[in-house]
């Protein structure tokens, strides 16, 4: 699976010009349009939260409204987390110096701190991408999805897990990007590369934490009073469509069949031309309509993104063909395809990592 | 706390809670912007009412503020933002016009000058036009007459001469006894076509019998000195004196005047621009100041470093992450200067906007927020 050979280091070399070159000439183009599209997509976002918020208590007059309700919310909570949140903490609109678009502000509705995320998602995982051991979103923690990672008879039960995760993302999410399983039952280490300190993070997490259960499940139901429990259970359910989609997503981004994993060793010292052939390796797109893309946040262009994280998203459907075209030239595999595609190929890593490798199964019997 | 203190509190916390935004205004701050165009929750809706050029190089908006705009104090100045290529763009102006003068018209005047190389100066007077809305925050600043009983002695270099137009303009407009004790203007320009508001001035002179306004051309006559002092306002020693000009005409007249043993107390003075950090720099390095920490550190031009890593070097533990310009973790508020970005290779903006410290060496004095 992982057998494609690198390309030398000249090949590389020139790889990397003409990636920069697309880089360059997207970045002299930013400017009005991409303010007008963040903007935009804005005000979608909080015409859907309130528009769902009040369909959701018309509920009473026919439960259509509610399910239109909960249908809105979830959108809003979509474009919030992807389009708008994702994009705007990886700094792509840090330029409009709008103290509310901006990487440093920008808060979420979802239940991880946004500052701890930022902290490690745009570190850890956009520099250490699916390097085993240091890449901590590779699998989550909870997910064998390569060889390379030993296997434990708890893998056997990853199929109901991966699917329980999937509706409780956000949670695994918080608790993951603090390192919950280190931050409260590890041991301290000595020498932490953390710029907070292990209680920041927990406060962090807690507080952020309760913010959204307050929100969702006492402010919001406690003042439709006489309809409480169906608006409790309205943005419970609007959660858990957008933690299904979400994960959905970006599973299909890291985790698909033909994806490639790398080890420290390989990745020491690379240079700009290694560094975007592993971001390449390790990720892979999604096709499909412009609200597609939007929906996802345009990590349906996973491999753009990882290319270039702070270019303002709605370009990289644009950028996708000149990347193609480049890894073309370079006999680089791109990997794309549809979501049900994609989809089906990350079920099948699950499954098929499940089980013991059949050198070891061998072993054993 | 008094009750609308608390109400204030009180509404910013559940903004946060049920909007997760700092303020129910962030929150609904795009829909409102598709009402009034470049509305802010943080700043004040103001109107250009009309664009006057003073010479060829400087021009003043007649701006109306807005209604929650509170009034100020002659020789404060302003934020104004406007919206360029859709990023938010803010600079610091004097008011060059009186409290008086608002009060009566409910106007005020910003007098501009254009900078060569800047972004926004040359931009503004193409861009605005009657009827065009820009942002203003309240004034600030303490550049002020304070002591109206003593002699005061006004220095101004070039544009440096708008606080002391809005003092002048607000002493003519409003008749008190303060408007009695004896003040000096000594107006240095480059030539004779560069005084501005020269009409006005003279004509503050006759409303103002205790007012002496000298227009000093400096091609002809050279820089301020202690034969000039001598010359226009023997009194010096004993007056307050206010200097606003360029930042190397401040140290010019900074060091003259400690020269001559001047009550450091009695010397009030405003940088235009940004403030130079060190005060006798000699070489082609930079001077860093970290805000937050109030250290200071040296770039090197032999050995040029990030300013990640001169941060470091001064130990105001900077956020770091990937060291790359990968992460956007070590972002932080450049208040003034101008750095050059090795990622995208551009210089940035002379103004306060956000930075990436991994990415970014310095090109001129800086002032960091760290």
């Amino acid at each position: 699976m992982n057998q494609t050979i690198r390309p030398n280091q000249a090949t590389l070399d020139n790889f990397a010009e003409d990636l920069n070159n697309i880089r360059a000439k997207t970045m002299k183009e930013v400017g009005q349009t991409d303010a007008n599209h963040i903007r935009k997509m804005i005000r979608v976002q909080r015409m859907s939260e309130i528009a769902g918020r009040i369909t959701m208590v018309l509920g009473f007059i026919n439960p259509g409204l509610w399910v239109l309700g909960v249908l809105l919310l979830a959108l809003a909570k979509i474009l919030d987390n992807m389009e708008i949140g994702h994009n705007v903490k990886h700094g792509q609109y840090d330029w409009m110096n709008d103290p509310n678009i901006n990487s440093r502000n920008f808060e979420w509705d979802h239940a991880g701190d946004s500052a701890s995320w930022k902290r490690y998602h745009n570190h850890e995982h956009h520099t250490y991408t699916n390097i085993i051991g240091k890449d901590r979103d590779f699998g989550y923690g909870l997910l064998r999805l390569s060889d390379d990672t030993r296997w434990k008879p708890k893998n056997r039960w990853q199929l109901p897990i991966f699917v329980v995760f999937s509706m409780m993302f956000q949670w695994g999410v918080a608790y993951h990007e603090l390192a919950g399983e280190r931050i409260f039952f590890g041991k301290r280490r000595k020498k932490s590369s953390l710029p907070i300190t292990r209680t920041q993070l927990r406060n962090a997490f807690f507080s952020k934490g309760a913010r959204q259960l307050f929100k969702d499940y006492v402010f919001f139901p406690l003042i439709c009073w006489p309809v409480f429990l169906p608006v409790l259970l309205g943005n419970f359910c609007a959660n858990m469509l957008r933690d299904l989609w979400t994960s959905s997503v970006i599973f299909c981004g890291h985790f698909t069949e033909n994806i490639h994993v790398f080890k420290m060793s390989e990745c020491e010292n690379e240079s700009q031309g290694q560094w975007y052939y592993r971001q390449i390796l390790g990720s892979s797109n999604l096709t499909g309509s412009r609200w597609m893309h939007i929906l996802s946040g345009h990590l349906s262009c996973q491999v753009e993104h990882h290319l270039f994280p702070d270019i303002p998203a709605w370009r990289y459907v644009a950028i996708s063909k000149q990347v193609q075209a480049v890894c073309k030239k370079y006999d680089i595999p791109y990997n794309t395809g549809s979501f049900a595609k994609q989809y089906f190929s990350v079920v099948k890593r699950v499954v098929t990592f499940s089980f013991p490798p059949a050198k070891t199964a061998a072993q054993a019997s | 706390m008094t009750s609308d203190n608390i109400l204030r509190n009180g509404q910013s916390w559940l903004a946060r809670q049920i909007t997760n935004h700092v303020s129910f205004g962030a929150y609904f701050e795009p829909l409102i912007q598709l009402l009034l165009p470049q509305w802010r929750s943080d700043r004040l809706r103001s109107k250009i009412v009309s664009i006057r050029q003073e010479s060829h190089d400087m021009y003043s908006l007649v701006i109306k503020p807005h209604r929650g705009w509170q009034t100020f104090i002659a020789g404060q100045h302003l934020e104004l933002t406007v919206e360029k290529d859709g990023a938010w763009m803010s600079r610091f102006f004097t008011i060059s016009s009186s409290p008086a003068h608002f009060k009566k018209s409910g106007l005020i005047e910003l007098s501009i000058q254009i900078q060569e190389k800047g972004k926004i100066t040359p931009w503004l007077v193409e861009a605005l036009r009657p009827g065009s809305i820009v942002n203003l925050s309240q004034s600030q600043g303490d550049f002020c007459l304070t002591q109206h009983d003593s002699t005061t002695l006004m220095i101004a270099g070039g544009s440096g001469i708008t606080p002391f137009r809005a003092m002048l303009q607000q002493l003519s407009l409003t008749t008190s006894n303060t408007a009695n004790s004896p003040k000096t203007l000594m107006y240095y320009a480059r030539s004779s076509e560069h005084f501005l508001f020269k009409q006005e001035l003279l004509k503050y002179t006759e409303q103002l019998p205790s007012l002496q306004v000298h227009l000093i051309d400096s091609a002809e006559h050279g820089f301020l000195s202690e034969q000039h002092l001598e010359r226009y306002a023997k009194e010096f020693k004993t007056s307050h004196i206010y200097l606003c000009g360029p930042a190397n005409m401040i140290l010019h007249g900074r060091k003259l005047l400690t020269s001559l043993n001047f009550n450091w107390q009695q010397l009030h003075y405003e940088f235009f621009g940004p403030e130079p950090i060190e005060l006798e720099q000699t070489s082609g390095a930079n001077s860093i100041l970290f805000n937050r920490s109030n250290k200071q550190i040296s770039t090197q031009q032999s050995a040029p470093k990030t300013l990640l890593e001169l941060a470091e070097l001064a130990s105001t533990n900077p956020v770091s992450g990937c060291r790359a310009g990968i992460c956007h973790q070590c972002i932080c508020q450049k208040k003034s200067g101008v750095v050059y970005n090795t990622k995208t290779q551009q210089y940035s903006d002379t103004g306060a906007q956000e930075i990436q410290l991994c990415i970014s060496v310095a090109a001129s004095d800086l002032v960091l927020e760290l």
